[in-house]
């Protein structure tokens, strides 16, 4: 299942995606809503889609950050009453403190299908802060287990980049992890670069997916994995019950540095999101380079909106909003999703994730013979790292 | 001290609501007599407490104040507390004499009773019959997965699941014997290094100084593991070609042991998942709950493992 990753400026853009059924559920970001108008949309989102899963992450990992940049989130009491807090502020009866407020607000707010734990970021599994991360998620299970009829809990874990790629100690940790009796798991990883990187670091994804893959498919928790855009076809093949993306790039893999001071940006320049590229061309140059080479229909991914394409992505670039930009990503990122989704066993999933990678390349490979080229961000480099991560971790996990 | 040499006339004497006492077996620590009290038959354990009392600095615990009584004893008192709390046909009972102090030759012992299995252990069983068939396999791995819930339930770890210690009953279904090692996550722990049966340890439970952190019911399902697996293929998986227990702890670690299955044609592949998924290097590689682990026994089960 795919999730919209909220940011701000969401308008109307979850509304139509689950009415067009290109996403199955939300995660609301208390740092980009006015908590009047987060409430307001969680109601009005439950009203109008039943069997939407609609998440609020709480964000409490940003009460770490010395300078924060918290937008709306001071509005929240569970993080204005702590924020900041520092390594000594974790004690067992702070910690309690942290989790009923948090949960309790959550718990407070109708309609939520799961409550999401508070957590704190780590760079390794055996560094104290994960210890903390153990500790808030053991108290948060004990403070879940009185609330009675609360929405099912999912533990956060916001790990790093860098703590999967050397994941010393990540056994141990999913030793912890997997005695927890819970529903499941929100896991976040925190990206080493700021700027958007399709690919991880191959070992870190390698261990992401075996990470996912011992906590869903061998423990059977849902396992759902925020800010994951494009690999998230690879995390479903590894187990993942969901996985969510964004409209900005910034909502599209998770990074500290959305939380901390930042120059400003200029405004991005407009993509299209192709599931058989599995990646996002610049619309000019290069989506108008394949259709030069007449290869247009080959990138397309089938969202309605490819209409306005057709006729020339130069031509109808001022016509692609940036709503129509993100629909357009969740359906394209949706479709990678779904193939995965339609087989059962973990076996034929990765064969399927294998076969995407593998066609994809061949695409790629075919419009540079044609001249096609691309930016070093839109290029086929992705996919070999991926292709590597697959084997590695089928090879761990021996799938 | 070694043990004394007790005579069933001894032990009568000590023990009078006892009748009928006939020599069953010795251990270290202990011996055992069958007997019948009230008409009924049970076995008879009798225990030799230490001299010193066990120091909690001594057990790796916080603090150095004594604990008052000697391991054996405090062992003792824990293993009739457990069999106590645990209610399930699957895991030896107390019987009617739960736990007294008797004197023989002028030595204090310590003497109870439990219920008295008509049956047969399994390591017995291995060598005069040979391994199960995979339908007895899997009623082991169920009957022995509950003791185990029963016992997590109450936060307690057996730490010595093997062949020796599982008793099949003439009537049928297994039955987990000798509560003695119990490890209590709730209490103080009286040991002073790994306790168990080495070639039946789980990974985790070599790490004896961080035992409170890494051990949980997953260790007594890995031991249980190797005993499925043995007791399906004839062999133990990590021992078969081991020349020391030095190589037999490496390979728990370390070894993938061939696939049930592979071994012997006979064993459907989804009871040899179940094993090889026991026996998995980490805690978080097993069942994470008793109750999907019986499900998959009850899915194997229907896939011919009956």
């Amino acid at each position: 299942m795919l999730l919209a990753q909220a940011g701000f400026g969401r308008g109307d853009k979850v509304h139509t995606a689950l009415s067009e059924d290109l996403i199955g559920g939300v995660i609301l970001s208390p740092k980009d809503e006015r908590r009047d108008r987060l409430e307001e949309c969680v109601s009005e989102l439950r009203a109008d889609y039943g069997d939407a899963s609609i998440m609020v992450d709480p964000q409490f990992y940003v009460t770490t950050v010395s300078v924060p940049r918290d937008g709306r989130l001071p509005e929240y009491d569970y993080y204005a009453d702590h924020a900041p807090l520092s390594r000594t502020q974790f004690s067992p009866k702070q910690i309690g403190r942290y989790v009923s407020a948090c949960l309790g607000y959550q718990n407070a707010v109708p309609g939520l299908s799961y409550i999401l734990s508070p957590s704190v970021l780590f760079d390794d599994f055996r560094d104290s802060w994960s210890q903390i991360a153990l500790n808030m998620a053991e108290a948060s299970i004990d403070y879940h287990a009185g609330l009675g009829n609360a929405p099912p809990l999912l533990i956060t874990v916001v790990t790093s980049e860098l703590a999967l790629r050397n994941a010393t100690g990540m056994g141990e940790f999913l030793d912890a992890l997997s005695g927890l009796e819970v529903d499941g798991f929100y896991l976040l990883v925190n990206r080493s670069s700021s700027s958007y990187q399709a690919a991880l670091d191959t070992r870190a994804m390698e261990n992401l997916m075996y990470f996912v893959h011992v906590l869903a498919h061998l423990n059977e928790y849902q396992v759902v994995v925020g800010y994951s855009d494009w690999i998230g076809f690879l995390l479903h093949a590894a187990g993942a019950s969901a996985t969510a993306t964004g409209w900005h790039q910034s909502l599209r893999q998770f990074s500290m540095a959305r939380f901390e001071p930042a120059d400003g940006g200029r405004r991005p320049r407009k993509r299209y999101s192709s599931t058989p590229l599995l990646s996002n061309p610049l619309i000019v140059p290069e989506l108008e380079d394949i259709y030069g080479a007449d290869r247009l229909s080959d990138v397309l991914s089938g969202s309605p909106h490819d209409s306005i394409l057709r006729g020339g992505p130069a031509v109808g670039e001022a016509r692609w909003t940036d709503e129509i930009g993100c629909l357009a990503h969740w359906a394209a990122v949706g479709r990678a999703i779904d193939r995965i989704e339609a087989q059962r066993r973990p076996a034929a999933k990765l064969n399927t994730a294998v076969q995407l990678i593998d066609a994809a390349r061949s695409l790629y490979d075919r419009l540079l013979s044609r001249g096609v080229n691309f930016d070093p961000q839109t290029g086929p480099d992705h996919l070999a790292s991926w292709r590597d991560s697959v084997s590695a971790f089928r090879h761990t996990a021996g799938i | 001290m070694p043990f004394p040499n007790l005579t069933a006339q001894q032990v009568q004497q000590a023990v009078p609501d006892a009748a009928g006492i006939v020599f069953l077996d010795k251990g270290g620590q202990k011996i055992v007599f069958s007997c019948t009290i009230n008409g009924k038959p049970y076995a008879l354990k009798i225990l030799q407490p230490r001299l010193r009392p066990l120091m909690r600095e001594q057990s790796g615990d916080v603090g150095a104040d004594p604990i008052s009584i000697d391991d054996v004893t405090a062992r003792a008192q824990r293993e009739v507390a457990t069999m106590k709390q645990c209610d399930t046909p699957h895991l030896v009972k107390i019987g009617p004499i739960e736990m007294r102090t008797i004197q023989i030759d002028g030595e204090d012992l310590l003497c109870f009773s439990e219920e008295l299995i008509d049956g047969r252990p399994l390591n017995k069983l291995l060598t005069q019959s040979g391994p199960l068939s995979p339908a007895e396999v899997i009623e082991l791995g169920q009957n022995i997965a509950t003791a185990i819930d029963a016992l997590w339930r109450q936060r307690k770890i057996h730490r010595d699941v093997k062949p020796g210690n599982i008793m099949r009953r003439q009537a049928g279904g297994f039955v987990l014997l000798d509560l003695g090692l119990v490890f209590d996550l709730n209490d103080e722990s009286y040991s002073v290094g790994p306790v168990g049966t080495q070639v039946y340890f789980s990974p985790e439970q070599m790490d004896f100084a961080n035992r409170r952190q890494v051990l949980d019911f997953r260790s007594d399902l890995f031991s249980l593991g190797i005993t499925m697996y043995q007791m399906a293929t004839g062999i133990h998986p990590f021992a078969a070609n081991a020349s020391s227990s030095w190589d037999v702890l490496n390979n728990i670690r370390n070894l993938q042991p061939q696939r049930p299955h592979q071994v012997k044609s006979e064993i459907p592949e989804a009871l040899s998942d179940i094993i090889m998924r026991l026996l998995g290097k980490r805690p978080s590689l097993r069942f994470r709950s008793i109750r999907k682990l019986q499900q998959a026994f009850a899915d194997a089960a229907g896939e011919g493992g009956e």
